[in-house]
């Protein structure tokens, strides 16, 4: 447990010493630097230029321009009422001029925020490029003072396919990261402090900052609306039991039939393996929802078991009331039956992967056991379990977060089919067998309830935040990774 | 002696029973799937497994478009969607995970520790900004849209890459750098030809994202103009409640002729999968 906090202490430890001597060496810089040096905190390209890196100037300057550009003729229309979101509401105006209604210079509260959001994210980059630039154009100082080479600038650009590739590598991902999914993260974190919903939707009305309001709701605190705390709780727990059973079931009974289609006993391995790969070469939205139909109240299954008595039988011990055996329609059933349906879709993908990963099992590891006389039983535990974790042990992580987002299994199983009949549920727009992400997908879709599907979101995000970076921690930390290489 | 002989198959013949008996129940839906298909009734057929008259009716019309049903078109929105995807998505997975996994620089853990926690957030709640986003940039309802939905987070997936990289011996590595070898080339030469199989994994899953996902494209595509649609919204909607008992056999129809190209993709990636892991280099 101690190594566990020490492992995520220590990564977040070094994140803000990184931070740190990025700070100090920016600092020493700027004083310690020559007035060139100093020049370049107002002209980037001032220091490259005195040390004849005249290419690398011209482009900060380019780049200082951009920025200052950007700043004035777009920032500065969003960034002044981010205090407020908007003051002056969307109405139509009667123009003298052209003796038309017209609308009038209205605020858009979303555009605000978004636009806002976005000049932050540039100027803050631009300040760790600039203080970047300011220790470069220091060293490059030091390096002419100790008459060392000065690197051209077809030497510059060769050392991003060197020492400096991983950010050749890099670079691209992580803008696609930061626009795609860091952007929106924020923005989302800032509409849970807003009263964005129904009743104030731009452009033709305003929202406004509400602080803690709706969080206050989601905990009931807050009168009328506690329905909301009572859904959260039964929403969040049905979330956690479905990723857990969702991403273990599906992980063991891969590597099970993984070593079941690869032991030498099995005929025809690679005919079998096919079998299995047909059922998720079936795109999940198609078989996902011949399934429901498939189980379906008035379905072929339920035709079935009441061809057979099996529906007669559940009703006489009481486990069915109705005519037919509500296999996606109840609770209870509904639950058992959706992770069930995913452990048929889920476990052929994680036999893929386990088959892959087992191929490269260490031979002679396996080979020494056998000498030893080990069972295949002890050979499984102790040598297979313990590889194919290492190896899988972070998609493992990122499987249960990912089932805890698990969107199109629940989505395509229970859309149109579950109607809760529990008024509380129904109040807040939830159901039995909604995870958090589809509850959201409602609010959002159906109810355009954004601050509270943000508060939401923020909510889960903590609690299995500290928990899965503990276990990712956990498991590549502590200098495993050159273990098995 | 010949009793351990006896012994012996039997317990190959129950083996392969498991085998066989598992692999029955997995392929039953699919069975119906196919069988269904088959049906000249249009409606859904809950009376009995296989169809009652069998038929190629509705192959026939998936190709003879109508105002809900356009096939052809789709099938083509979406094989365009999904090769840009794949590219863009494969390309982003490999170089975060061979950065992250051969590479040492200081900002190497943070990232890393960065990437988990933004991985923890519901993917959906982002998306509803990036919807915001892409509208105030008049890109939804296009292509180009769906493209960046898909494959602009790619590099966040990049952990069982990782997982792979992990394995690769450090030893080839170092060697071609007293060689002389500039990283880029060990990138490109010597570790990416020996890591086929997560290759193939990577071009597997990301060409499959647009053919499985139906939600973002709903969301993005929501202008409801059916020669627009990729198939998974298309088959979607004819499963609309309305619409379920004059198309559920072309639903079926489409679902089989989508599940083809897909099912061949995945069987030549199956035999790479296999050879590329056990016709390594140095490996152990």
């Amino acid at each position: 447990m101690a190594s566990e906090k020490k492992g995520a202490a220590a990564s977040i430890g070094g994140f803000f010493k990184a931070i740190g001597n990025y700070f100090s060496g920016f600092g020493t810089a700027f004083a310690k630097g020559d007035a060139f040096v100093k020049l370049s905190a107002l002209w980037m390209g001032a220091g490259y230029a005195r040390r004849k890196q005249y290419v690398k100037a011209v482009i900060m300057t380019i780049l200082e321009v951009a920025v200052i550009a950007f700043t004035v003729t777009f920032a500065m229309q969003y960034v002044p009422k981010f205090g407020t979101l908007g003051t002056v509401k969307m109405e139509k105006v009667f123009n003298m001029k052209t003796m038309k209604s017209e609308f009038n210079d209205y605020d858009n509260s979303f555009q605000i925020l978004l636009f806002s959001l976005f000049s932050f994210v540039v100027w803050a980059a631009f300040i760790v490029v600039w203080m970047k630039n300011i220790v470069n154009a220091y060293k490059l100082q030091k390096m002419e003072e100790a008459g060392e080479h000065i690197k051209t600038f077809k030497e510059d650009l060769h050392s991003y396919i060197e020492e400096k590739f991983h950010i050749t590598l890099l670079t691209l991902p992580v803008l696609g990261i930061v626009v795609f999914t860091a952007i929106p993260i924020l923005l989302l974190i800032f509409v849970a402090f807003t009263n964005y919903d129904q009743q104030h939707m731009p452009p033709t009305e305003l929202f406004t900052w509400t602080g803690f309001t709706n969080f206050l709701s989601l905990f009931g605190g807050g009168g009328l609306t506690t329905t909301f705390s009572y859904a959260f709780v039964r929403v969040l727990g049905w979330t956690l039991v479905w990723a857990f059973f969702a991403t273990f079931t599906t992980y063991i009974g891969g590597i099970l039939l993984s070593l079941l289609l690869n032991s030498t006993k099995t005929k025809w391995p690679k005919m079998w393996r096919t079998l299995f790969i047909v059922t998720i070469a079936v795109p999940q939205f198609v078989s996902l929802l011949l399934v429901r139909n498939f189980f379906s109240n008035g379905g072929i299954v339920n035709t079935i078991c009441a061809n057979i008595g099996l529906t007669g039988f559940l009703r006489d011990i009481g486990l069915v009331s109705t005519s037919y055996i509500p296999f996606l329609s109840a609770p209870g059933w509904a639950h058992v039956m959706i992770i069930l349906i995913n452990i048929w879709i889920g476990v052929p993908y994680q036999m893929l992967i386990a088959t892959g990963v087992l191929m490269n099992l260490p031979a002679d590891q396996l080979e020494s056991a056998r000498v030893d006389g080990a069972k295949p039983f002890q050979i499984f535990r102790k040598i297979t379990m313990p590889y194919m974790l290492f190896v899988t042990g972070p998609a493992l992580v990122t499987d249960f977060v990912k089932n805890i987002n698990n969107f199109n299994v629940i989505y395509l199983l229970t859309q149109d089919v579950y109607t809760t009949t529990n008024q509380a549920m129904a109040n807040s727009q939830a159901k039995e067998v909604d995870l958090l992400v589809t509850w959201l997908f409602r609010l959002t879709q159906d109810y355009y309830n954004y601050k509270m599907a943000s508060a939401i979101g923020i909510i889960v995000f903590i609690i299995c935040a500290v928990f899965t970076l503990i276990a990712f921690n956990r498991m590549i930390g502590n200098g495993k990774e050159e273990d098995y290489q | 002696m010949r009793k351990m002989k006896g012994n012996r198959l039997s317990s190959i013949v129950m083996h392969n029973l498991l085998i066989a008996v598992l692999a029955f129940i997995w392929l039953i839906p699919i069975v119906w799937l196919a069988c269904t298909s088959f049906s000249s009734y249009s409606g859904m057929n809950t009376s009995t497994f296989f169809p009652k008259e069998w038929s190629i009716i509705h192959y026939i019309k998936l190709f003879q478009p109508d105002t809900v049903a356009q096939f052809p078109q789709w099938f083509m929105n979406t094989f365009i969607i999904a090769c840009v995807t794949c590219v863009i998505s494969t390309a982003f997975v490999l170089m975060v995970a061979y950065a992250t996994s051969v590479m040492r620089f200081p900002m190497r853990r943070p990232l890393m520790n960065l990437a988990v926690i933004l991985n923890l957030f519901p993917g959906m709640l982002a998306m509803i900004a990036v919807y915001f986003t892409l509208k105030s940039f008049n890109l939804t309802n296009s292509y180009a849209g769906l493209i960046m939905v898909y494959s602009g987070s790619a590099g966040l997936g990049y952990l069982i890459a990782k997982g792979f990289f992990d394995t690769v011996p450090r030893a080839l590595c170092e060697a071609a750098r007293i060689d002389g070898c500039s990283e880029a080339r060990i990138f490109a030469q010597i570790v990416i030809p020996m890591s086929r199989p997560i290759i193939v994994y990577t071009v597997i899953s990301s060409f499959l994202v647009p053919w499985m996902d139906f939600v973002y494209a709903k969301m993005i595509l929501n202008a409801g103009i059916s020669e627009k649609y990729t198939v998974a919204i298309g088959l979607y909607k004819m499963l609309d409640k309305s619409l379920i008992n004059n198309y559920f056999t072309m639903f079926c129809a489409g679902g089989v002729l989508v599940s083809i190209p897909i099912s061949v993709l995945f069987m030549i990636m199956q035999k790479f999968y296999v050879e590329g892991i056990t016709g390594g280099a140095v490996k152990g």
